[in-house]
């Protein structure tokens, strides 16, 4: 079952566990330079609107209401992340695990292969949460992605353009998968249950194993240094029985108010404006998981500012070198669906 | 109902007072912007109960559900007047259908996101 609220979508499965839910949303950001360099995390500026497709069946194109889902607005060059946050369990001291697909125009942002139903475990096409806590961009290289940039379907630059030499699908895809409630109640006991097996002598390792609306499409931006987790579980270990999917449109938010009547949020400052005024980036570790290599498909990929130059275009404004020379860095005791940002980071661990 | 609606005003700002002096008449008439004999006429039924949004500020004030005092009064908050009007025969359904049912089984009417054909 999936929800919409407070601009979340929270993906629920009463039917696997009272724990097993996930919620999920979108973050302003900052467009990182598309020079070649490699620049930490920008921060959450936050949250774009979500809003039911099937409120506004007569302003969407239909091919819309076929598919269902949300929309969101992006202006054109505009970046953006993913903010996973799956229920914390206080009985066990952990949060649910989910694996979690997410494509882009049906292209995995992990793999580069197109929209199956289901995951696949070799090449991974599904990111881990909660040992992933934000998705930036594909992941092009070990330990680097490249960010999601808004740009118009058909203009070929999206992912799913380069990828599939098509421009059909466009906005996002996500499905989420539960872990399996045996498998889940096994590797991560109540913890008045890990005191008595201790007591009992089983090990402490079980406690822990560990007109009609532009459609706008996504295509990689500039580097960024973020790691996409190998899945440290089994694939036996997800419940693949039980399943929800989302299809979630880009509206450009040039005509986001002409469909909802609400206006889109303003434009992010650029990061060039960001870094000049000594506002934080962010630099994200975690030592025990290993990060994927890059995805074939993806990092065959041309970035925006490369596909611009060879079409004599400009498609990215404001795409000047920046240093960012604040750069926290945030470690894995964050709290459960921290965002990083200013804010957050005040009293960061 | 009217009824209802003045005694529960005055019970809750009594039992508020027993820990504040910010709950005495004069204090709550002030932060609702009414005069202090108006509070005591509507507490003790003498009136008729005050517009919504008086409404709305005393339920503020005593740290009460605006839609429970609403509805203590016979009154249903525009928005959700809006939200009938705009779909009648829709919502008059839906009401007449779950009038009865508990409470745990109105809290499982959520509205999904749809999943289409992709």
């Amino acid at each position: 079952m999936i929800e919409l609220k407070n601009d979340s979508l929270v993906f629920s499965f009463p039917e696997v566990h009272p724990s097993a839910t996930l919620k999920l949303h979108f973050q302003r950001t900052l467009r990182i330079p598309d020079d070649d360099s490699t620049y930490p995390l920008p921060p959450g500026l936050g949250q774009f609107p979500l809003r039911h497709v099937d409120d506004f069946g007569g302003q969407v194109p239909a091919q819309w209401i076929e598919h269902g889902g949300v929309m969101f607005p992006m202006y054109q060059s505009e970046a953006m992340w993913i903010c996973f946050d799956s229920e914390y369990d206080d009985d066990r001291e952990v949060s649910y695990p989910f694996a979690v697909k997410i494509a882009t125009g049906k292209v995995s942002a992990v793999s580069g292969e197109t929209w199956k139903n289901g995951v696949n475990r070799d090449p991974q096409d599904y990111v881990v949460v909660p040992e992933q806590p934000w998705l930036d961009g594909y992941c092009v290289e070990k330990g680097v992605i490249r960010q999601f940039v808004a740009m118009p379907l058909g203009a070929g630059y999206t992912a799913e353009e380069q990828v599939t030499g098509k421009a059909e699908h466009g906005g996002l895809q996500i499905l989420a998968y539960p872990m399996k409630r045996s498998v889940y109640e096994e590797l991560f006991p109540k913890v008045s249950e890990r005191v008595y097996q201790r007591n009992m002598g089983v090990s402490e390792e079980l406690s822990y194993c560990a007109e009609a609306p532009a459609d706008m499409g996504l295509a990689p931006g500039g580097r960024m240094k973020q790691e996409i987790y190998e899945d440290s579980y089994r694939l036996s270990d997800w419940d693949l029985k039980n399943s929800s999917r989302c299809f979630v449109h880009i509206a450009n938010s040039m005509v986001w108010r002409s469909i909802t009547g609400e206006n889109p949020p303003t434009t992010p400052p650029t990061s060039s404006e960001y870094a000049t005024a000594g506002l934080p980036w962010f630099e994200w570790y975690d030592d025990k998981n290993n990060a994927l290599p890059g995805a074939d498909p993806l990092t065959g990929m041309k970035s925006v500012a490369t596909i611009g130059k060879e079409k004599g275009d400009v498609p990215l404004p404001e795409n000047a070198s920046v240093n960012p020379g604040n750069v926290v860095t945030l470690r894995k005791d964050l709290k459960p669906g921290q965002v990083r940002e200013w804010t957050e980071t005040a009293d960061r661990p | 109902m009217r009824n209802a609606f003045g005694a529960y005003l005055r019970k809750r700002r009594e039992e508020l007072l027993g820990d504040s002096p910010e709950y005495s008449i004069r204090k709550v008439a002030a932060k609702i912007g009414v005069q202090p004999s108006y509070i005591s006429k509507v507490e003790r039924e003498e009136v008729a109960p005050p517009s919504e949004a008086t409404i709305i500020r005393w339920a503020e004030t005593l740290n009460e559900d605006p839609d429970v005092l609403l509805a203590l009064a016979g009154k249903v908050s525009a928005d959700l007047r809006d939200a009938i009007v705009k779909r009648p025969k829709v919502f008059a359904e839906l009401i007449r259908e779950l009038k009865d049912a508990p409470d745990h089984a109105l809290l499982r009417v959520v509205r999904e996101v749809r999943d289409g054909n992709w």
